[in-house]
């Protein structure tokens, strides 16, 4: 693949739930190595958009192509097994298992054992290893979500709102690994949080009613959340 | 502690007592013997209902399947005990592998209630439509046709207990093994979140076919230890009304825990045992007891006992930090 072409490609995307239309001609494109923000009002669609390139969903119409092949049509275990993680909005760890079967979870699935590599963007987690899921707080479970996610050294990241209803010093934290993590992956985020978004962001996509109404590249129109008036 | 010595440890200790209990009350044998086979049929139904959260009302049929292989072939075909219990473990197998892809696509309520049916057209199979072969209502008697076994005579009673006690432990063994193992935390994970194992890359549908064919081959094997047993198999072993039974021994043991089916069925079968001597519908005793267990313990007997342990243990001391920093490494791949 060349350097510049598209990791994810998405081309004129239309989803329905039976006969909801919900996503109409939506168009992404994501390169290696970017962090890039969906944002959008509640119901605008962008988790509808992650769940189906994460092949959790099926299209109606249009084309989804990761590292040039055709992913549209596959189930989810076989994108993430193809290197596209995507970290769900519920923050749902398995509670009755702890955090070290947790990741070895993560590790059967992808046989990345390399714990090491993973672990360094969250030593918290070091000292959890027998707490079970259902025990950890919010922050915790979106580091060990991500740590689950980073095995197997995936090319791309989806992840849905990471920091809804997480404490502002959590969401500090999180900031912080969010940049370290885009150097080893790219990223691709949902995020209400705006601020946030303009501190991580390298492009923004802002949704509306199913569709793409706005790319945002220029970082400094991203600093000045120039994005909010699509929303 | 050495690897396999962590598996093996607590099964034996539970043999130990199995064995022990037939020295100290030899007119309990056939208590003991049939605490072994249930226990499997229970281990068999836990990897379903226990890890996979699978309820299924038609236990007895996977339980029949096996009973009727050596039956039958124990009745009409051959002699030989050993053949029988691999024709009935291969039945099992051949089950669970074709009825599989078929049955595990449904979930919930759907799924108990396929299965529900299959017993009922089960039972209906063995005392109708395969007459001829199964005898009916009268049952299948082969003890006269069964050849004595070198080693262990399984013609003998007191020889099929030891036999179950070696069949038991090997099946423990891959039970703990199992409730160990990345395998079963898959099959946990499946149970908290189906879609959360797909987003990790896990094909949950081969998942979910695995386990129905090892409960399936399980419970091939615990039917088979029933028909050598008694030299007899009849239609009741199939019946739909008997699914209740495996699915409280197994709530009352604590569903997805390594122990809970052994102690389950000590108490479903203690609990039958003992109250069957002061009135006839000992079943009442047993709703009664479901019924505290469901409200007040939820990780039914054996569950109860780790919480107490846990508590005992957590007032002799905690783990330091080098505990937590050896339990921050990836198993060996």
């Amino acid at each position: 693949m060349m350097m510049n072409e598209a990791l994810l490609n998405v081309k004129d995307l239309n989803v329905s739930y039976q006969n909801l239309h919900v996503l109409f001609d939506v168009a992404i494109e994501i390169k290696e190595g970017e962090v890039v923000v969906v944002v959008g009002r509640n119901g605008a669609g962008k988790t509808t958009l992650f769940r189906t390139i994460a092949g959790f969903l099926r299209q109606d119409s249009g084309a989804i192509t990761f590292r040039g092949q055709d992913i549209g049509h596959l189930p989810a275990y076989d994108v993430a097994v193809r290197g596209l993680k995507y970290i769900q909005q519920d923050k749902h760890v398995f509670a009755d298992l702890s955090v070290k079967e947790n990741l070895e979870l993560g590790s059967y699935a992808t046989k990345d054992y390399d714990w090491d590599r993973v672990l360094v963007h969250f030593p918290k987690l070091k000292t959890l290893m027998d707490r079970k899921g259902g025990n950890l707080s919010g922050g915790e479970r979106q580091m060990l979500l991500m740590a689950q996610s980073l095995l197997g050294q995936p090319d791309l990241v989806l992840m849905d709102e990471p920091t809804e209803g997480l404490a502002p010093h959590v969401i500090d934290d999180l900031k912080g690994v969010f940049k370290k993590i885009s150097e080893q992956t790219t990223l691709v985020i949902i995020e209400q949080n705006l601020p946030l978004t303009a501190e991580v962001a390298d492009r923004v996509y802002a949704m509306k009613e199913g569709k793409i109404v706005a790319e945002i590249r220029d970082k400094q129109e991203i600093e000045d959340l120039a994005f909010e008036k699509y929303l | 502690m050495n690897h396999f010595a962590r598996y093996v440890r607590g099964p034996l200790i539970l043999i130990a007592l199995l064995v022990a209990a037939r020295y100290m009350f030899p007119n309990k044998m056939t208590f003991l013997f049939e605490v072994s086979t249930f226990g499997i049929y229970i281990i068999a139904n836990d990897i379903l209902y226990g890890y996979m959260g699978m309820v299924s009302f038609g236990q007895p049929f996977y339980l029949g399947i096996g009973a009727y292989a050596a039956a039958i072939y124990l009745a009409h075909i051959g002699h030989n005990i050993f053949i029988a219990i691999s024709l009935a473990i291969l039945a099992g197998l051949v089950t669970g592998l074709i009825l599989g892809p078929v049955y595990i696509r449904l979930r919930g309520d759907y799924y108990a209630l396929i299965n529900a049916a299959t017993c009922a057209m089960g039972l209906f199979m063995v005392e109708k439509v395969m007459l001829p072969i199964t005898r009916g209502d009268d049952g299948l008697w082969y003890r006269a046709r069964m050849h004595a076994t070198p080693f262990l005579n399984l013609k003998m009673p007191g020889d099929v207990f030891w036999f179950t006690m070696i069949v038991l432990l090997i099946v423990m063994i891959f039970y703990t093994w199992l409730d160990r193992s990345t395998l079963g935390a898959a099959f946990r994970g499946m149970k908290a979140s189906e879609s959360k194992m797909k987003f990790l890359g896990y094909d949950t549908f081969k998942l979910r076919w695995l386990g129905y064919t090892m409960m399936c081959v399980l419970a091939a094997l615990a039917g088979s230890l029933y028909a050598i047993n008694y030299g007899f198999v009849n239609p009741s072993i199939t019946e739909p009304a008997r699914a209740a039974e495996v699915l409280v021994a197994t709530l009352l043991g604590g569903p997805g825990s390594v122990y809970g089916p052994f102690f389950g069925t000590l108490a479903f079968l203690g609990i039958k045992d003992f109250v069957s001597n002061i009135m006839t519908r000992w079943e009442l005793a047993v709703g009664i007891l479901t019924i505290i267990v469901c409200f007040y313990f939820e990780g039914g007997v054996w569950g109860t006992i780790q919480t107490i342990g846990s508590k005992i243990r957590g007032r002799f001391g905690k783990k330091g930090d080098a505990a937590a920093s050896e339990a921050a490494q990836p198993p060996k791949s």
